[in-house]
């Protein structure tokens, strides 16, 4: 026990580091940079999300792309429709692929606040449908994994295939801002920063709430022995379909802030890579640690963003390499060196730590 | 009508029968112990009891209910609580939340995101902590027990899901005489509350503790009876001396 391992001292760290980051706005005057701050949050959700299933839950994912790309879509699809009116009833790219009336699924995104609802729903439903079938049936694992992977080049593939309604490879690029009645939100706003970084805020502590709770303590005994976790009576598949479907969620709601950061959506958000690196950011970070999985996001993105262009092709191969070692010398991560270090000193009565872990979150007595 | 009722079970793993044509019956309020040579299908049975393993053909009655080849929860559920040969502990948890875990009054995942802590939960734990003798190792992981330290533990988890009936399968193996001796005790004083099945080896263990002694060979019932009957059985003894003592 130490410093790192202290409730109060980990919800105090909690607080430093959103107030931190809800004060960047204040200090950069670019725009530009602002909204690439704001995709940062977005990264920290899904990295969040793949805590939660991997870490916790012990379920690795790599197929996270498919809530989040469906998010995405659901979202770009919406903020598409805003910009058609009587005059104009169908997007662009739609008579470029020679259709002449609206597809029936595009229907409901003629409204925004239902169009964002199915944007929320269908990926969260996707997951649940899919985690339902997959984990009942057992499939657990490597195999699970698999799965994943082999559902996200799926939808990778049917969404390019599409193309008179998805517009294939190129993606949709709604023309305007994400619009609440007579309000947009302009993605190079503070106010665009802010809600992403509430969200993934709310998220966060919502996260840390989960883990804590009965469900999270069942679940982490579900990561150790799933088998053994049956014959006290508890159904595993509806477990780790729960925590599936609520990381899905999370990542859904990271594909409608994107959209409305950048206004694109294409393929590449359903890209294998993409997914991957979702969980390179959390093993890097510290999967067990979910803010350890956020900051692991804001580092490698943000070392992709920088060094990147000098990588260019090699990045991945550099970030795969990486990962072998942080996997094979710090398991826990970068969260997981910081809990060595601050277990060289014993329990002091002040000052709190950066890092967290919310591995041994459940409440000690005495606590 | 019995407590625990088995028909006829018969298991076969692809086409080798393991469990063939077993029945007995158990007694509510006494322990049973299983003995029998390795390789006799006692853990074997002990899976098809509690849904691990389907059975091929055959019935398990508990209270009158069939629960032949129910899901694992739904059997643990109806009250049957289950000790793992090799110790199966959460390992990378604290041994309060081991025992916090099988304390499985609420299961339910979606209820239980918005649940922090189940009343009754504290005093059963204070009551089992002190029986299994685990109060000093509240706050450690579990996987750094000691081999009986571990086996109390899952022997405390069975205890906290409060099951009517238990089957521990080797619960002294590895253990010393002194925590023998303490395991003894700990069942001489469940037997008063709840029905055991105990799956051992030790035949000085047996003697100590079992009301009535059911002995496996190759699948099927050899012999059932006090346990004075049973080592005086020629068939018995003939296939204990066949086997270097177990
Ligand atoms: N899953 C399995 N697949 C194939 N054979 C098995 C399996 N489980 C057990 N057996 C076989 O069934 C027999 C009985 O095993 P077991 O019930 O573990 O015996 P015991 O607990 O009495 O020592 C053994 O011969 C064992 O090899
Ligand atoms: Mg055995």
């Amino acid at each position: 026990m130490n410093i790192y391992h202290n409730a109060t001292a980990q919800w105090l760290a909690y607080g430093v580091f959103f107030v931190l980051l809800a004060v960047v706005p204040m200090f950069v005057d670019d725009s530009f940079l602002l909204n690439q701050f704001a995709t940062y949050g977005v990264f920290g959700l899904l990295a969040l999300s793949i805590s939660l299933c991997w870490g916790f839950g012990g379920i690795l994912n790599l197929g996270q792309g498919i809530p989040f790309g469906l998010g995405a879509y659901g979202m770009a699809m919406t903020m598409q429709m805003q910009s058609q009116d009587a005059s104009n009833p169908i997007p662009p790219f739609m008579l470029n692929n020679s259709l002449d009336h609206l597809p029936w699924f595009w229907e409901p995104f003629r409204h925004t606040a239902l169009g964002i609802i199915l944007a929320l729903v269908v990926p969260t439903l996707f997951c649940a449908i899919f985690g339902g079938l997959m984990f009942r049936a057992r499939v657990s694992g490597p195999f699970f994994a698999i799965m994943t992977l082999a559902m996200l080049s799926a939808w990778y593939t049917l969404i390019l295939d599409v193309q008179p309604y998805t517009n294939g490879a190129n993606g949709i690029t709604p023309p305007g801002a994400l619009k609440f009645g007579d309000y947009a939100i302009d993605p190079y706003s503070p106010v665009a920063y802010w809600s992403v970084l509430a969200l993934l805020a709310v998220a966060t502590v919502g996260g840390r709430l989960m883990t804590r709770s009965r469900f999270g303590l069942v679940v982490q005994a579900v990561r150790g022995d799933a088998e053994r976790v049956r014959f006290l009576g508890y159904n595993v598949a509806g477990y780790e379909t729960t925590i599936y479907t609520i990381a899905g969620f999370i990542a859904a709601v990271a594909g409608c802030c994107w959209v409305a950061l950048t206004q694109y959506v294409s393929p590449a958000q359903l890209d294998t890579t993409f997914s991957l690196s979702m969980v390179i950011w959390a093993g890097i970070g510290g999967r067990l640690s979910l803010i350890g999985a956020i900051i692991g996001a804001f580092l490698i993105q943000g070392a992709q963003s920088y060094l990147g262009d000098t990588f260019l092709n090699t990045w991945l191969l550099v970030l795969g390499g990486f990962f072998i070692l942080v996997v094979r010398f710090l398991p826990k991560g970068l969260a997981g060196l910081l809990e060595t270090i601050l277990g060289r000193f014993p329990l002091p009565q002040r000052g709190n730590s950066n890092g967290n872990s919310a591995q041994r979150l459940y409440p000690q007595p005495g606590e | 009508m019995g407590f625990l009722e088995i028909k006829q079970l018969c298991k076969s793993f692809d086409t080798t029968p393991v469990i063939n044509d077993f029945s007995i019956e158990i007694v509510e309020l006494t322990l049973c112990c299983l003995v029998g040579p390795n390789g006799a299908g006692k853990t074997t049975t002990m899976d098809l009891i509690t849904g691990r393993q389907k059975p091929t053909s055959g019935q398990i009655l508990f209270c009158e209910d069939d629960i032949t080849g129910l899901d694992e929860h739904v059997i643990a559920r109806r009250g049957i609580g289950r000790k793992f040969q090799v110790p199966a502990v959460f390992r990378d948890l604290t041994v309060r939340q081991n025992l916090e875990v099988a304390y499985s009054r609420s299961t339910n995942p979606l209820k239980n995101i918005f649940r922090f802590s189940d009343p009754g939960f504290v005093q059963k734990l204070e009551q089992v902590v002190a029986q299994a003798g685990l109060s000093e190792r509240l706050n450690v992981e579990a996987g750094i027990l000691s081999h009986g330290e571990t086996q109390w533990l899952e022997i405390g988890m069975v205890l906290m899901q409060d099951p009517r009936l238990l089957l521990l399968d080797e619960p002294v193996a590895g253990m010393t005489e002194a925590e023998i001796e303490k395991t003894v005790a700990i069942f001489k004083e469940l037997k008063k509350t709840n029905t055991l099945v105990v799956v051992e080896h030790d035949m000085a263990f047996v003697r100590e503790i079992a009301d009535v002694v059911t002995v496996m060979h190759m699948g099927s019932l050899l012999a059932q009876g006090p346990i004075s009957e049973i080592e005086a059985n020629a068939r018995v003894r003939e296939v204990y001396l066949g086997e270097a003592e177990a």
